[in-house]
């Protein structure tokens, strides 16, 4: 492979690569960093490469090395996630004034409760172990195979397997419990309370109801309604949406936030 | 002969002794030993999957200390440390009543036989011997549940 043929490929996959190791290390610089040393990792082993696998599954594969390595990627946040962020953020005035300005000046800084239901997921998937977090969003997000995870993650297809299903399973578990988009019970309403906020004059609960997971939260199909959380994130870039530029706002007020959180834990 | 007739049923067996009891079931599952490991060795994931067992507390590690609830007494903690880990083999764990050895055996076929045996006793054993409910409901009931599970893994695309 010639190394222009190379930084043409290269060029196809880095905005999936970005935003798979933001969502993995909630971190803008991070995820800059590792993207950047994929490229030169992947530049110095290029006559290593013999297209056993596709590029994109050897740029992953070289990504998600990287990842793991970072103290960041490693870092795992509680359950409760959203709820400790939250707290903070109504006791800091700075985080909605620096919210507001971005709604009000940027191109990318519309409200859309689609984009924070990815947001949400992101950081309660940093709750799950590393593997299963890998896994969910290597699958269900970047559309990988179970065979290609395999040599992505290098562990065997039976492994992926046991990641994949118990992450699944623990966040239907997280969000059957808590979103109030699909159960009446749920105790989570940030969607509809930041569409509120951010965009006064629309009818939150029209709004709600354009999203399928909304529709079909009534038929308690939990591995349906997961699979429509999961078509929301993969419709979505974090890094060039509408909204990413208020999303990223929120993803660093949550990873300091939760920084904080851990370092007074540890103390 | 009687073990190989257990390992198709998933039915327990139990034989008592004086001083000591023994409970016993073993089950073929069609899913591969790391499936089956991961599942027996991942504490806090343990009453997702397994209905006789309410909660496992601390790592199941070689040398490491538990703290599990089963349904069988749902009043009482077990205290239980990790006596044996042999990756995708064996793990055992016990106290000073008792101890449970799990064990998986790769049949080369895509499939495991997953064998659990408990045997508790000492020399006090007939003073409370009576007060102990038997374990072959449950021995049969975690069997099951660990096939299912692992299989539906197995199975999963």
């Amino acid at each position: 492979m010639t190394v222009d043929f190379f930084n043409q490929e290269f060029q196809g996959t880095i905005s999936q690569l970005k935003s798979y190791i933001l969502r993995i290390t909630a971190s803008m610089t991070d995820a800059e960093d590792i993207v950047q040393d994929t490229y030169i990792k992947a530049l110095e082993k290029l006559n290593t490469f013999r297209g056993e696998s596709s590029l994109k599954t050897w740029l992953f594969t070289i990504a998600s090395n990287l990842a793991k390595d970072n103290l960041r990627a490693q870092t795992r946040w509680p359950e409760n996630v959203t709820d400790i962020t939250k707290a903070a953020a109504l006791s800091n005035k700075h985080f909605f004034q620096e919210a507001m300005n971005i709604r009000t000046t940027s191109p990318n800084g519309q409200f859309e409760a689609k984009e924070h239901i990815a947001f949400c997921f992101t950081c309660i998937s940093k709750s799950l172990p590393l593997e299963q977090q890998l896994c969910i969003f290597l699958k269900e997000v970047y559309e990988f195979k179970i065979s290609e995870i395999s040599l992505i993650l290098d562990c065997t297809e039976a492994m992926v397997k046991y990641y994949l299903h118990t992450g699944r399973s623990k966040m239907i578990n997280i969000f059957e419990g808590k979103c109030a988009l699909i159960n009446k019970a749920g105790v989570c309403h940030q969607c509809s309370e930041l569409n509120g906020i951010f965009n006064p004059k629309q009818n939150t609960q029209e709004e709600l109801m354009k999203l399928d997971l909304v529709k079909e939260a009534e038929t308690g199909d939990k591995e349906h309604l997961f699979d429509l959380r999961m078509q929301i994130l993969r419709e979505i870039d974090p890094l060039n949406s509408k909204a990413s530029e208020l999303q990223l706002h929120h993803l660093e007020h949550n990873k300091q936030v939760m920084e904080k959180y851990l370092e007074k834990k540890t103390d | 002969m009687a073990t190989s007739t257990i390992a198709q049923s998933g039915k327990a067996a139990t034989i008592k002794t004086t001083f000591h009891r023994q409970t016993s079931v073993s089950i073929n599952i069609q899913a591969d030993a790391s499936i089956v490991w991961a599942l027996l060795t991942k504490a806090s994931d343990y009453p997702r999957w397994n209905s006789t067992i309410t909660s496992i507390e601390g790592s199941i590690a070689l040398g490491q200390k538990i703290k599990l609830k089963s349904t069988l007494d749902a009043k009482r903690t077990f205290k239980l440390k990790i006596k044996e880990f042999e990756p995708e083999k064996r793990l055992v764990w016990g106290d000073g009543q008792g101890k449970r050895v799990y064990t998986i055996t790769d049949n080369g076929n895509g499939s495991i036989t997953f064998s659990m045996t408990e045997k508790i006793g000492g020399l006090m054993f007939p003073m409370y011997a009576k007060m102990i409910p038997s374990f072959d409901k449950s021995f049969e009931q975690f069997a099951s549940d660990l096939k299912k599970e692992a299989e539906t893994i197995k199975n999963s695309k």
